[in-house]
């Protein structure tokens, strides 16, 4: 038998009981509607969240006082014995000076940063105001688009980040402009001259799309705290491939100064990567989900196509008798469950794209229906019919032609 | 002689079945030639074995013991694929309840062995729709088997039984389930391909169906009783 006078055939018998073929796809299509969707929800939600994370730089290292990090990080906090709570470090430029004097160190950036209220013609708004040494950040230097960056000796400037400067208030902030910071805890305030604004998407990675960057200094003066201290000390390594062995070394000069205070030296880029990592649990849970009741279906189909091989005996009988042998019996059967199948995984295909729109516009969440995703669907909706269509055709092929025959 | 001719050789076929203590004999040592050209009734009551040693000839069950030769080659053990080449391509089947495919049209059912042959599509069904017009059924090419007369059921079942052109048409009590005077048209179409040089091996029940038989083979009780040469 010929493989087009197959197909004829198999089509002609799926058209023919179409309520059978529909009860039996419907398992198939359930099954790859949730693995696309779910795969496509997923990979959404990766790029998502990998395209976020894709303009940080990855040759920066964080230390922050505190051993709430938790492990993870190369030469984090996890490397020392843990002997109940400690202190956090506190971070100082002894800190910095020590930092800066280890080889691959490029530039060190002692950060302070807090939550504060700025007000500017009337407009009040919450921003994450960060203390910086302007001696240090020549990479802020170098993101100003408007105006001058910081100097040592500035106790009343600031630099704006553009989102902060563009868009923010009813009216933009230029250099030249006051605008006022009131600390959110104490009742303090701050006039402050914009004398910078940076480029648009030049904020860098330990900064904050809409923050307001001044000296030490005028922090100090904004806080009004005894024994400053840095919440962060970001460093940025000569070469970024080199910067976990940077970390385990800075982790251990550190460990000389605070022998009993936790903090931790992280590479901002393995957060990113942990994080990834997650997605990536998130992304394949979801679609063992999805295989799951793709599983189901396939059951389904091997009940409804033995069910078709029982009703179907004496046709087979007919078959055998004027000369098919058992061999082009079971490929039938075959060919009869993995065309139910790939047209199951397409229909299943569309709908699970659509549905992963829906899930996308509703719930916010971005959709991606992927190749990889289509092919998963794909391959798992036709090879899990088509194994479901085994054990009844070799049923079928097994078929004695005279007992077949002889069923009414 | 007239051995050279047969193209059918029973030598001592047995069938039982079951095993142990519920085993049957249904066939008792069958020894049987049949030649090219004959049309050869099969008679007995229920219970003869008449049917069992039918469905042996045609290559659809295997003696349990004995050798069965057709077209001069052994074929008690050759392969189940080699006996369905043989059913495909050496021997029509007709058989009382017709025994046509429900969900396809008459034109289909007869084009179907030439299918399974391999037969090209053009080829297969010209010759499928001459069979049909040979045997006056051309007015029901698209009609499905179940919308037609008994009587036209088993013409069609005798056009598909002659697609391939075998050299033995095996009936099973082909007129069983017709009225008398289909069963009388059916006879005579059987009659005239035997006349056209088909051996034609036939069960029947009905006296009024051998007349026109070249040799009538009587079974009892598992043996034959007359007609074995």
């Amino acid at each position: 038998m010929k493989l087009d006078d197959m197909l004829e055939y198999v089509l002609g018998s799926l058209q023919a009981d179409k309520r059978r073929s529909l009860m039996s796809s419907l398992g198939i299509i359930i099954g790859v509607v949730s693995i696309v969707a779910m795969l496509s929800v997923s990979e959404g939600l990766y790029s998502g969240v990998s395209e976020r994370f894709s303009d940080m730089d990855v040759d920066l290292i964080n230390v922050r006082p505190g051993t709430d990090m938790g492990p993870g990080g190369p030469g984090g906090p996890d490397d020392r014995p843990s002997s109940g709570p400690v202190d956090p470090a506190e971070l100082s430029g002894k800190d910095v000076t020590l930092i800066e004097n280890v080889v691959g160190v490029k530039e060190v950036y002692p950060l302070k940063s807090n939550r504060a209220k700025l007000s500017f013609r009337g407009d009040n708004a919450s921003v994450s105001v960060i203390g910086v040494s302007p001696g240090n950040h020549n990479d802020l230097k170098d993101a100003i688009a408007k105006g001058r960056f910081l100097v040592g000796s500035d106790s009343t400037a600031a630099v704006l980040s553009y989102d902060l400067a563009v868009g923010y208030f009813r009216m933009d902030i230029s250099p030249g402009n006051w605008i006022t910071l009131y600390s959110e805890d104490k009742d303090r305030q701050l006039d402050l001259k914009v004398v910078g604004i940076l480029k648009e998407d030049e904020d860098p990675s330990y900064g904050s799309d809409t923050g307001v960057y001044i000296t030490h200094s005028a922090m100090e003066e904004l806080l009004d705290v005894d024994g400053y201290s840095y919440s962060s000390i970001v460093v940025r390594a000569e070469d970024s491939s080199q910067v976990d062995p940077l970390a385990e070394e800075i982790d251990d000069d550190l460990a000389r100064i605070h022998k009993d205070e936790g903090y931790s030296v992280e590479p901002t880029a393995s957060r990113f990567e942990s994080m990834l990592e997650v997605m990536n649990m998130i992304k394949y849970t979801l679609a063992a989900i999805g295989a799951i009741s793709l599983i189901v279906g396939a059951i389904g189909i091997s009940n409804v196509m033995t069910l078709t091989v029982r009703e179907r005996i004496r046709e087979i009988g007919i078959m055998k008798s004027i000369g098919a042998t058992s061999r082009e019996i079971k490929l039938l059967f075959l060919m009869d469950a993995g065309l139910l199948g790939l047209i199951s995984s397409l229909v299943g295909i569309v709908l699970g794209s659509a549905v992963a729109g829906l899930v996308g516009s509703v719930a916010g969440l971005p959709s991606l229906v992927t190749v990889q995703s289509i092919m998963v669907g794909l391959s798992f909706g036709v090879l899990s019919t088509t194994i479901a269509g085994v054990y009844p055709a070799s049923m079928a092929a097994r078929l004695d032609p005279i007992e077949a025959l002889r069923t009414e | 002689m007239k051995r050279i001719t047969s193209i059918v050789e029973l030598y001592g076929i047995e069938r039982t079945f079951g095993s142990g203590e519920n085993k049957i004999s249904i066939l008792k040592g069958i020894d049987l030639s049949i030649d090219r050209g004959e049309f050869v009734a099969l008679m007995g009551p229920s219970g003869s074995g008449k049917s069992t040693l039918l469905n042996i000839l045609g290559c659809l069950d295997r003696p349990s013991r004995g050798t069965l030769r057709l077209f001069s080659r052994d074929i008690s053990s050759v392969s189940e694929d080699e006996l369905a080449e043989i059913r495909r391509l050496k021997l029509g089947f007709i058989f009382q309840s017709f025994n046509l495919i429900g969900r396809i049209s008459v034109l289909k059912n007869v084009e179907m062995p030439m299918v399974l042959s391999g037969m090209p599509r053009d080829e297969r069904r010209k010759r499928a729709l001459d069979l049909l017009e040979t045997l006056g059924m051309a007015h029901r090419i698209d009609f499905s088997p179940q919308s037609i007369s008994g009587g036209e059921r088993q013409r069609v079942a005798i056009a598909r039984s002659l697609a391939n052109d075998p050299e033995i048409i095996i009936a099973d009590e082909p007129t069983g389930n017709l009225d008398t005077k289909n069963s009388l048209e059916v006879i005579n179409i059987l009659s005239d391909l035997n006349r056209g040089g088909k051996t034609i091996i036939m069960v029947t029940h009905n006296p009024e169906t051998t007349k026109n038989c070249s040799r009538v083979i009587k079974l009892r009780d598992g043996r034959i009783m007359e007609g074995a040469s």
